[in-house]
């Protein structure tokens, strides 16, 4: 079985991709429209220097060779939603090429990465005309197109779910769940291929996917002979329908687009800096500074915010300070972080580092500028949560030697504190003390 | 360009012709393309372009702006519940 | 300032599609705009029925400009259907009439603008040019016209004909018209990209020194233009330029790849009118939509609209698309890299306008389409290439109009413009004699 995706997910930009209407705003239908968007004579298309650098990332992040130059070409058809009745896309020159998506120990091959703008919304009414809604015409678009190496439904399904998270982490697109991704999906279960156009979403794909394998299955075990066609996907029902025949014929009859020129992309690759992505983070922060790989993925996993703060720790201060200090009560408070923190927990800790305070100041300072809640009070409950857990290792004394074999027996005492202390402690504080103590008595 | 070319254009170009109009399109524009042929003798050059003078790299910042008011925009069109009506889609 | 009756002068020229009914304008100056450039306060039709009741919310940039400058936009002027032709007479409003005899054509597709500039006084006309749409109207109607290089005004609000050829434009009867309305229309225009590549217009226009004359462009022309563009070479010469002949064999393939280009282009910017949004409206929306458009299309596209839309759509087709549109693209930098040659050594290339004066409506009617297309042989190559170019009246025949053509290089308008001013100084202008 072979399936091959043609994936279009919309570009977080803030105006349109030839027009500067907003592209986010009240939910008034046609409300963010003007006539380069409504295709009113004597408009012109002008290119969102944005959607050209997000598309370009997204061509790098997948490993495509990019082009020197590239254009823009006009596909001609006639439809309601798009005003022009031709769509301004890329035909010869797509900004990437040739790339690769690792998923798991497989590779998935771009075929292309192209960009192009959407046309607006159709809805029907009951006489069967129609409703068209052009706030959508003219967002950007990114396809990403791939060589037919997917073998499963479920793996189409993990493919984009994984595609997706680069993509986030790529060109910082808001997760608004994953109706966001609108799919054309090519499957072969013999030699002839399918395609249903226009799903939305991970578990619709999956879904028509799953539909196709056993409708191709069953009528090819039949003996008959799968016919290549385009179809379409019914939500509700979950099946794939032939999408209608065209009584006209369809000859997109592609040329350049005269109104917007060239570009050179290479140029501007160049100057695209890919952020890194939280597993290259994590491999790298584990061989570049010799920590173990559990620990590496911990931090990044956390947030690859934290790791950053912990390769700027390691600057002012050393590996092992920094591993102390962003593993334990900073990553305890980490819910409470802020990026104008950054510059003063690097001090703290390099305070630290230089012996400037103790042990017991720095956890308190750390933890008084994460909360918010003042060092006096941080001091005074540390202090009290700290007499509390002597106070218990002294009633239970076997702890401490049972701790030396196995660290997990500092849970009896970490119970004990939650018990007594009825959530006036955070979990992550408490244990961060028990182990404190504990260790101070070892 | 024989008459299958012809509808074959119209019914891409949602044209409906009569048949005076094939008959007629049909013989303007076989002359016209047998004129052309004269094309086939030049190579012309390698490079393509879409304008004849270079224009390159015209970008515009990703700034949001409204110039002029929708419902000035949508004054003239036939509309319900400030949707664009349009005919029956298939 | 006031200005003529409009109204009246329109009823016996047509020159006009719509025109203002003041008579005081408080303005500096009057000028009118071909009717593919859009305005606030006018429908604007491009001279196509399927465009009838737009009126688009915005000026064209070009229009603005002229009001910026203390302009009054006395009307809309009259035009081949989207610019498709050569005599004006694809109009779905009328044919506009030439000011010198009102059986023959004022030439096209910006005819209304020069009928408007020959017929009224102190008057500044825009005009777009496609495939030689301005120099050839202005010829015929005995003015100067120029339209600049590819992206010198901005094309926004310029209803598309083809978007790597349109260029807007000015006709008056006075040379100095253009010297001074031509900068101020130019100027880089975020709202179209084409324009954004120009250098600024030149405050000191240089001279012509020395010009190319074509020896193809003058093969195939009428006794009467030949006779009058060898005594315009010889005026030339006595201003102190220089004059060769050169051979630019290229040039004849400039016509075929022009209309495969043009009409390709044209085809997908006239995909849009199709009974929504805009213009024409009133139909039964419960037919499907291919059927909606198709009846819409059918219905309020002019014949030699449609001819364009067949031919555009067949060039770009699948199986046809090498041979033709990428031919044509490749074609035009042939063309290009012949201009550069003659460039080298030359200021300007000088060609008669058009290859006869202006023809009788009932000569036109005789013509085919491809006899339409070849007259445009001589305006179609400083088209095609996006260069410079230029009309001045050189001389009568009969009574009618002939015009003399110069083309500069790209961005070089200022040659050209020192030339109208320089070639009006001694040049005997008769001025049609205006009845109303």
């Amino acid at each position: 079985m072979k399936i091959g995706l043609e994936i279009h997910v919309q570009l977080p930009t803030k105006s349109k991709m030839f027009c500067s209407c907003p592209t986010e705003g009240e939910d008034i239908p046609n409300s963010r429209v003007c006539p380069t968007c409504l295709g009113m004579p004597g408009s012109k298309p002008s290119l969102n220097k944005k959607a050209l650098e997000l598309g370009l990332s997204l061509a790098k992040m997948l490993g495509c060779s990019i082009p020197e130059q590239t254009w823009f070409s006009r596909k001609t058809y006639f439809y309601p939603d798009l005003c022009k009745h031709f769509q301004i896309t890329q035909y010869d020159t797509p900004i990437g090429e040739k790339g690769v998506f690792r998923l798991g120990d497989k590779d998935i091959r771009i075929t292309r990465v192209h960009l192009e703008e959407d046309p607006g919304k159709t809805k029907r009414v009951g006489d069967g005309t129609a409703l068209v809604d052009y706030n959508r015409s003219g967002i950007p678009l990114v396809e990403i197109v791939t060589e037919p190496d997917i073998s499963t439904p479920a793996e189409a399904r993990q493919f984009l779910s994984e595609l997706l998270t680069s993509i986030r982490h790529t060109i910082d697109l808001p997760a608004d769940g994953d109706r966001s991704v609108r799919c054309d999906c090519n499957i072969s279960v013999g030699k002839e291929r399918c395609e249903v156009k226009n799903v939305t979403g991970l578990k619709n794909v999956e879904n028509c996917l799953k539909y196709e394998v056993v409708r191709q299955t069953k009528i090819l075990k039949a003996g008959g002979k799968i016919e290549r066609e385009t179809r379409r996907y019914d939500e509700e029902r979950k099946v794939t329908l032939p999408a209608r025949k065209k009584e006209f014929e369809a000859d997109y009859g592609y040329i350049g687009e005269p109104d917007l020129g060239i570009y050179n992309i290479a140029e501007i690759a160049k100057g695209i800096k890919l952020k890194e992505t939280p597993i290259a983070m994590a491999g790298r922060i584990q061989s570049q500074y010799g920590i173990d790989a559990k620990m590496a993925k911990q931090l990044v996993s956390t947030s690859t915010e934290l790791a950053a703060l912990f390769e700027e720790i390691v600057a002012s201060a050393d590996v092992k300070t920094a591993v102390k200090w962003c593993s334990g009560p900073i990553s305890a408070n980490w819910k409470q972080y802020e990026p104008s923190m950054k510059d003063e927990l690097v001090c703290i800790v390099s305070d630290f580092f230089k012996g400037g305070i103790t042990d017991t100041e720095c956890g308190i300072k750390i933890k008084s500028l994460m909360t918010g809640v003042d060092a006096e009070a941080t001091a005074k409950a540390s202090e009290d949560i700290e007499a509390l857990i002597s106070k218990l290792l002294d009633e239970n004394p076997n702890v401490i030697e049972d701790y030396r074999k196995n660290e997990k027996a500092a849970n009896r005492i970490i119970g004990l504190v939650m018990k007594e202390t009825g959530g006036a402690y955070s979990s992550s504080d408490i244990v961060a003390s028990t182990k404190k103590v504990i260790e101070s008595r070892l | 360009m024989d008459r299958d070319i012809v509808e074959k254009a119209a019914r891409i170009a949602h044209l409906d012709l009569t048949e005076e109009e094939l008959e007629r399109y049909e013989k303007d524009l076989t002359e016209i393309l047998d004129y052309f042929q004269m094309l086939d003798e030049i190579p012309g050059e390698d490079a393509i372009g879409f304008n004849p003078l270079i224009v390159a790299d015209v970008l515009r910042e990703d700034e949001p702006r409204t110039d002029i008011k929708p419902d000035l925009l949508l004054k003239d069109m036939k509309t319900y519940d400030d949707y664009v009506r349009g005919p029956e889609l298939s | 300032m006031k200005i003529q009756d409009l109204k009246t002068i329109n009823e016996r020229y047509e020159m006009f599609t719509s025109c203002s009914d003041a008579t005081e304008t408080g303005c500096e100056f009057v000028f009118s705009a071909k009717d593919n450039l859009t305005s606030y306060d006018f429908e604007t039709c491009a001279g196509s029925r399927i465009l009838e009741g737009y009126r688009p919310p915005f000026d064209a940039t070009a229009i603005s400009k002229m009001r910026e400058a203390g302009g009054f936009l006395a009307g809309k002027t009259n035009m081949d259907e989207f610019g498709f032709g050569t005599f004006s007479a694809n109009s779905g409003f009328g044919i506009p009439k030439n000011p010198y005899d009102l059986n023959r054509s004022c030439g096209g597709s910006s005819g209304g603008s020069a009928c408007a500039a020959a017929v009224l006084e102190d008057h500044v006309s825009l005009g777009v040019s496609t495939g030689g749409s301005i120099v050839c109207p202005a010829s015929f109607c005995g003015v100067y016209g120029i339209a600049p290089t590819y992206g010198r005004v901005s094309r926004y609000g310029l209803i598309d004909y083809g978007n790597s050829l349109d260029k807007v434009g000015v006709l008056s009867a006075k040379a100095e018209d253009l010297a001074k309305y031509l900068p101020i229309i130019s100027g880089k225009d975020q709202r179209d990209p084409t324009s954004c590549v120009q250098p600024d217009f030149p405050k000191e226009f240089s001279k012509i020194k020395s010009v190319a004359v074509v020896n193809e462009a003058i093969e195939g022309i009428s006794k009467d233009v030949k006779q009058n563009f060898d005594e315009s070479v010889e005026k030339i010469r006595s201003m102190g330029i220089d004059v060769e002949f050169v051979s630019m064999p290229v040039l004849k393939y400039a016509m075929p790849a022009y209309y495969i280009l043009a009409t390709s282009e044209a085809s997908t910017n006239l995909a849009r009118y199709c009974g929504m949004r805009y213009g024409q409206q009133d139909g039964d929306l419960t037919l499907k939509f291919d059927d909606y458009f198709t009846s819409f299309r059918s219905q309020y596209f002019g014949d030699e609209a449609k001819r364009r839309i067949l031919l555009g759509t067949f060039t770009r087709m699948v199986g046809y698309a090498d041979r033709y549109y990428n031919k044509a693209l490749r074609v035009r930098q042939s063309i290009i890299s012949e201009y550069k040659k003659v460039f080298a050594d030359h200021d300007a290339v000088m060609t008669p306008t058009m290859p006869f004066i202006s023809p009788r409506f009932d000569e036109i009617q005789a013509m085919s389409s491809l006899d339409i297309y070849k007259a445009d042989f001589l305006t179609i190559p400083p088209n095609i290439t996006g260069m410079p170019h230029m009309s001045v009246p050189s001389g009568y025949s009969d009574g009618m109009p002939i015009g003399l053509m110069f083309t500069s290089d790209h961005w070089n308008e200022d040659y050209l413009l020192s030339m109208a001013m320089e070639w009006e100084k001694s040049f005997d202008m008769i001025k049609p004699e205006v009845k109303v």
